[in-house]
């Protein structure tokens, strides 16, 4: 049932070039989205016994014989694997209609699951070097995916991003190496209990700050972020969205944070260094946002500085901070899922993102114009999306933490989002209808529909975020307070 | 003694034909058998863990981002190569020896490592029975190469236009 989130969508994806052959939309429509279905509801349903077990290990037999096939579902990976599932299904839903005037459906579908294979493998291998393997199945993939469209900025934009992101990845294997030297080990349980038996805090030190140049890059933090801005909206929107709302997340946040908590143990001055990293990208990309005119760019720096919060909530290691981090994680890939989708449609409707060519959209896309609307405020913070609660939660630790400086930053910096974002809306939406876009009609069904979905998460996951935190967000935070000792009572 | 003058061989031929091809792919497909050369000497000196390795990264993974990396680049494209680059990397690279050198080196010096697991297992139990997940990932990325250059070489509208 746990692999289940790594062989169907690798399974799917070698079938879907044959497929495409007969068929090319049918088939790997349905069968991609009822593959993301599918692991949705399995998420779903492993709530109950992963809440009765602890922790699920399960180790593959290959005809009988013992292979070291194992994975490890706590609640955080749980919760990971969750929202994967469901923001990714929200955006196949939406290449329906949207990758028609790109063709080649089959292909696309296919890099797209094996991307979701390498970042679901990620989050469930209990070993450093299958966490790297696993970071560059996903990697590779969102490569092709990002040049997709076979545009110079696609291939411009695709051959940077995978320069700084093999950079990213040689630092992360560096560091994994120093530690296999040092504990002889690679598996996260005998790796925490090697280190803790070894004196080497300044060894431990360097490979730390490995992992946070190798990730902190995945993750775009400032000041790793300069392949983002160019990355991200270069790609189609479905791989911005997901690139944007699930990948910096997986292979940055979750890869560093599992590991310094789970593996290395938090600190109190590695906590000052992921304050200080996630106030600086909160502050930088919210400035660097305001003054962009390309929609999906300003998307993109938002995410870095999004990242930022999360960062700040996870560093603080509290209670309320970790739960506030990886509320705002689940928050900001939906939300950003549906701002990049709707640049998408933006796009798709009025040939253009150049938000000074945009105007009055609002008359003639209703529902594009909405539920880009509930995507802004959420992110924004503003009450009673979900944003706002998982803003408050990360702003509220701080205060709790003592760390006022930080706190007043965040909420500083939750004005300027604010700012940019309604600026935005008003330069795309609101406003006199702009006299070239009188001709303009809804986005087709399956891209509204997407982001109507992800629009009514946003307002639902608000409204009623008590059962949803308690379901998934505090068995997930419970996981990464534990801490090491977490690791230490798996029985690999 | 034959078996290992036949990998040195190997690898010396292999990693000579990566730097002296003209064609890309063709290098990048060369350094990945001079890796599986160097993988097997690993192996054949006592680590397999650094053979198995070896393979899985370099021979399959880094050879898949040379393909994929190639298949980023057009033909036609006209390359104005910075000259900042020849004085930055050699400068970089210097730096990072220095750092190896005097910082890491004395790091690693001073730590007691623990004593590693032994090793003496074969190159196919190593694989096999411990890193079997590596041929998951490996898989994995070698299908996500496959499918890339499949998605990057593939003809579009315009193509077909011009074939026409």
């Amino acid at each position: 049932m746990v692999f289940s989130f790594i062989v169907i969508p690798l399974l799917v994806a070698a079938f879907l070039p044959l497929i495409g052959k007969f068929s090319k939309k049918l088939i790997p429509d349905v069968l991609t989205n009822a593959a993301l279905a599918y692991l949705v509801f399995n998420a779903v349903m492993l709530v109950k016994p992963l809440l009765a077990q602890g922790t699920i290990l399960q180790n593959v037999n290959w005809f009988g014989e013992q292979v070291n096939l194992a994975v490890a579902l706590d609640s955080f990976s749980l919760f990971m694997l969750f929202t994967i599932s469901l923001v990714s299904l929200c955006i196949t839903i939406f290449s329906v209609d949207y990758l028609e005037h790109y063709g080649h459906k089959a292909n696309f579908y296919a890099l797209l699951l094996v991307m979701i294979a390498g970042m679901n493998g990620l989050v469930l291998v209990p070993d450093l070097f299958s966490v790297y393997l696993f970071l560059e199945v996903a990697a590779v993939a969102s490569y092709a995916l990002v040049a997709f469209g076979l545009g110079y900025d696609e291939l411009e934009a695709s051959f940077k991003y995978l320069m700084l992101s093999v950079v990213a990845s040689a630092f992360a294997l560096l560091s994994i190496t120093i530690i296999f030297g040092m504990t002889g080990s690679l598996s996260f349980q005998a790796v925490a209990q090697g280190l803790q038996d070894l004196q080497a805090r300044y060894v431990i030190g360097v490979c730390i700050a490995f992992f946070i140049m190798g990730f902190g890059l995945k993750a775009a933090l400032v000041p790793f972020h300069a392949w983002l801005p160019d990355a991200h909206p270069s790609a189609p929107a479905p791989i911005s969205a997901m690139l944007s709302g699930l990948l910096i997340k997986v292979s940055g946040v979750y890869a560093l944070f599992r590991i310094v908590y789970s593996v290395v143990g938090m600190t109190p001055v590695l906590t000052q260094v992921f304050l200080a990293l996630g106030t600086v990208s909160m502050v930088v990309a919210a400035l660097l946002a305001l003054g962009q005119k390309d929609l999906k760019r300003m998307l993109a720096y938002s995410s870095i500085s999004q990242v930022g919060y999360i960062v700040v909530g996870l560093a603080l290691g509290t209670p309320l901070g970790l739960l506030g981090g990886l509320f705002h994680l689940f928050n900001h890939a939906v939300a950003k899922g549906l701002l990049f989708l709707n640049s998408g449609s933006v796009q798709h409707i009025t040939g253009t993102r150049n938000l000074e060519e945009l105007g009055g959209l609002d008359k003639r896309v209703p529902v594009t114009a909405g539920t880009n609307l509930v995507g802004a405020l959420s992110i924004a913070g503003v009450p009673p999306l979900a944003g706002f609660w998982s803003k408050l939660i990360i702003i509220m630790a701080l205060i709790q933490a003592k760390e006022f400086g930080y706190a007043l930053v965040a909420i500083l910096a939750s004005i300027l989002t604010l700012w940019y974002y309604l600026l935005m809306q008003r330069k795309a939406f609101f406003g006199p209808l702009n006299e070239n876009l009188k001709q303009v009609k809804e986005a087709p069904f399956w891209m509204s529909a997407a982001c109507v979905i992800l629009a009514l998460i946003a307002i639902l996951v608000g409204v009623f975020f008590t059962p949803f935190v308690k379901t998934w967000i505090s068995p997930a935070a419970d996981v990464l307070a534990r801490g090491i000792q977490h690791v230490l009572t798996w029985g690999i | 003694m034959v078996i290992q003058i036949v990998l040195l061989c190997g690898l010396v031929l292999f990693s000579g034909l990566a730097i002296l091809l003209r064609d890309l792919i063709k290098a990048a497909l060369s350094l990945a058998v001079a890796s599986l050369f160097l993988g097997l000497i690993f192996f054949r000196l006592g680590a397999p863990y650094a053979g198995v390795f070896e393979i899985s990264v370099v021979a399959g993974l880094i050879t898949v981002l040379f393909a994929l990396t190639i298949a980023l680049t057009k033909k036609e494209d006209e390359v104005q190569e910075n000259r900042l680059v020849k004085i930055i990397f050699p400068l970089f690279f210097i730096l990072f020896l220095i750092i190896d050198g005097l910082v890491m080196k004395s790091l690693l010096t001073k730590v007691p490592a623990l004593p590693a697991t032994p090793e003496g297992e074969s190159f196919g139990l190593v694989l096999w029975k411990q890193r079997t997940f590596d041929l998951v990932a490996q898989i994995g990325v070698i299908f996500a190469g496959v499918l890339a250059v499949l998605a990057l070489f593939r003809k579009t509208g315009k193509d077909e236009d011009k074939d026409e």
